[in-house]
């Protein structure tokens, strides 16, 4: 049987699982799903984030301290608060006029109504005490190092030194070892999340043709390995309409993204340079959707209804993130011996290579990398094909690959 | 094996779970016949045309399609309509069968072609562009056998291919079988329906058992059996020591199996002694009955012995 004729009857096979999926109304619904996911996120964040920042708005670092110094803690604060990012600021300042008894004071402001204390500082300057919640320490830390300040204003007055700073920007022509770790991390996590997202559709595809028994007419025709092949390529083909739907329109709005958030993508880095890792990114993805899709289609195909194909949804997922785990590890300690278990195990391989291409430079690993995993595939949808010709098509002798030897 | 047998099969035999279910069958199909497998349900006709086609795996035996020593390599130039029909719902008839012609050998476009043309031939042109699943049963099968020939094959195997089928889509199936083998294609085909095989087949295997019980024309099928003699006397009284000892009976006459010396000696004694002749007739045994025969016996040959 010529090559050229098993690639026309995946292709096929393929282009009828394709257009089968891509032209119905459901498709449309899975394309735009993320808008939905997104849009349901979004609304959960902007309540999350409206609770966090009413509580944060309430929060306060509190000095009992005389008049005199409270204006010197205002300017302290100003100073000091310049330093951190508006989400990382520490709670806001209120000052309280010592009274005849600072720490009964204190305490009384952890209950007071018109805000909530997260620390309170009272005493001496140079010995206050700091009263704090459980969760609090930092900002503990913050209203100490007010009173320091204040301390070293009124104590060296106009002595203290000034420091003049002038800022340029620069930009680092190499990889930085956190731009790797951070590209490393993001290529795992986009290699699974795509996989996670697309993958899993595969594990009920033969049901169609066992439901509606075509696949004794494919199974007539066609090599099982070739329906396997076609089926995993065709639903591969909606996952790439799908993904390079989303890219093209997640690339048009990364235009309108915040200089600063720009700027921070800008130091992801890859080990392997962009347009090489992009590549890769890309391979590696087609490698993990055809591995897992393959094990998944081998599986399910065993399936015979739509309670025990639904059932294999949380195992699939396990094996999904199981492999995410171990190549995030992997890409957080490169050149280890976890890295390398990670990129040779099957499953985990496009996983761990991808996040190997962020923080190494060598390209030769991945060519031999792509062509074990392309192996890998080829021997999972022999196994799915087998396992479906002796199991669902009755072929083969009892006992089959198993068969155990009676005693004589 | 010859090289004119579109289908040889030897000693072929699978095995499910403890039960053999095809047990040693034999078949010589000639190129260009229609050629019936028949026998009783479960007799293994649908396992033994699975493993000639390479869906399932033979346990022992050996087989060639179209001269290939693997049914896969001869793919291309077979047709197949399953016992239990397939297609795609939501596929539209005129696509069904070209994708049936593709996973064959034919492209796409040329399959479209074909497909419409054979619908309107086959008087079902109004339904090129419906989906599978707003046809009815009958048209689907007959969509199914369509996708099955679109391509053009040498050989084209059914499995229970009139069931189903009401008379008018029968006797349809039936005419687009003889122009299958008018354009030189072989036929094989199993069933169960006795009137088809004796209408079509130029040979019959008859599988009972899992093993092959019979094989030859219809002729030699009917042969297995003699003919009956049914004899209407003019005078009744006393006739029946004159016949054979087999005579039974039958209404106002007589009914007995063809002597092996024909039916002149048992006429001449009647007629000598004045009974005259009111009605005679030798009737051929029918390939239903013969089909009885053979299947019973081997229903008799299997059960298992006290």
């Amino acid at each position: 049987m010529s090559a050229r004729r098993t690639l026309r009857q995946v292709l096929t096979v393929a282009r009828r699982d394709f257009t089968a999926t891509v032209l119905t109304p459901i498709f449309l619904l899975f394309l735009f799903a993320p808008v939905i996911m997104g849009s349901l996120g979004a609304v959960g964040g902007l309540g999350a984030a409206s609770a966090t920042d009413g509580s944060r708005g309430q929060a306060r670092v509190v000095a009992i301290v005389p008049d005199e110094l409270a204006r010197s803690f205002a300017e302290a604060d100003l100073r000091l608060r310049a330093a951190f990012r508006r989400d990382e600021a520490p709670p806001a300042l209120a000052t309280i006029r010592t009274g005849r008894d600072p720490a009964a004071q204190a305490r009384a402001a952890f209950s007071a109504t018109d805000y909530d204390a997260a620390a309170v500082l009272y005493g001496p300057l140079d010995a206050p005490v700091v009263l704090r919640g459980p969760l609090d320490r930092a900002s503990a830390r913050y209203v100490a190092l007010l009173a320091r300040e204040v301390l070293a204003d009124r104590r060296l007055g106009t002595d203290r030194p000034s420091v003049t700073v002038r800022e340029e920007l620069f930009t680092r022509r190499g990889a930085s070892a956190g731009g790797q770790g951070q590209s490393a991390f993001l290529a795992v996590f986009g290699v699974f999340f795509l996989t996670l997202f697309l993958a899993g559709q595969v594990v009920g595809t033969m049901a169609e043709e066992r439901n509606n028994k075509v696949i004794e007419v494919l199974a007539a025709a066609v090599p099982l390995e070739a329906v396997f092949l076609g089926k995993l390529l065709g639903m591969f083909g909606v996952a790439v309409l799908f993904v390079a739907f989303w890219g093209v329109v997640l690339g048009q709005l990364s235009a309108f993204l915040p200089p600063p958030v720009a700027a921070g993508l800008g130091t992801l880095v890859p080990a392997v340079g962009s347009p090489a890792f992009a590549a890769l990114f890309f391979a590696y993805f087609t490698a993990a959707y055809l591995l897992l899709g393959s094990v998944f289609l081998g599986v399910g195909a065993q399936a015979s209804t739509m309670r025990e194909i639904q059932m294999l949804s949380l195992p699939i997922t396990i094996v999904q993130v199981g492999m995410f785990a171990l190549s995030t590890a992997a890409a957080s300690r490169p050149g280890s011996g976890l890295a390398l278990a990670a990129e040779l195990f099957p499953l985990s391989s496009p996983f761990a290579m991808a996040g190997r291409a962020a923080n190494r430079p060598e390209l030769w690993p991945h060519l031999l990398a792509l062509a074990w995993q392309a192996g890998w595939v080829a021997i999972f949808i022999g196994i799915g094909a087998r396992a479906f010709r002796r199991g669902v098509l009755q072929s083969g002798s009892p006992g089959g690959w198993f068969r155990r030897k009676k005693p004589a | 094996m010859e090289k004119e047998l579109a289908v040889e099969a030897q000693g072929l035999m699978k095995r499910f779970g403890e039960r053999r279910v095809v047990d040693g069958v034999d078949l010589a199909v000639p190129r260009g016949a229609i050629y019936g497998v028949l026998g009783p349900n479960g007799a293994g006709k649908t396992t033994t045309l699975r493993m000639l086609l390479g869906i399932i795996e033979p346990d022992g035996g050996e087989r060639r399609l179209l001269g290939a020593a693997h049914p896969r390599d001869a793919g291309d130039r077979v047709g197949y309509l399953p016992e239990e029909r397939g297609l795609y719902p939501a596929m539209k008839a005129r696509e069904a069968i070209a994708f049936m012609g593709s996973l064959r050998g034919l492209s796409w476009n040329e399959g479209r072609a074909r497909a419409g043309a054979m619908l309107e031939a086959a008087g079902l042109g109004h339904a090129a562009d419906q989906k599978i699943r707003r046809l009815s049963k009958g048209m689907a099968q007959l969509v199914q056998l369509l996708g099955s020939v679109v391509h053009r094959p040498d050989l084209l195997v059914l499995d229970e291919p009139f069931s189903g089928l009401d008379p008018v889509n029968q006797e349809k199936l039936e005419a687009l079988i003889v122009a299958e083998r008018d354009r030189g294609a072989t036929i094989l085909f199993s069933t169960h329906v006795m009137a088809h095989a004796e209408r079509l087949c130029d040979r019959l295997a008859i599988i009972a058992g899992g093993r092959r019980r019979f094989e030859g024309t219809v002729d030699d099928a009917r042969g297995t059996l003699p003919s009956r003699v049914r004899y209407v006397p003019r005078e009744n009284a006393g006739v029946a020591p004159l016949l054979p000892p087999d005579a039974e009976p039958d209404g106002p006459g007589w009914r007995f199996a063809l002597p092996p010396d024909g039916v002149e000696p048992v006429l001449e004694r009647v007629l000598a002694a004045g009974h005259g002749i009111a009605g005679l007739t030798i009737e051929r045994p029918s390939l239903h009955e013969a089909f009885v025969r053979v299947v019973g016996e081997a229903a008799v040959r299997s059960e298992p012995s006290a």
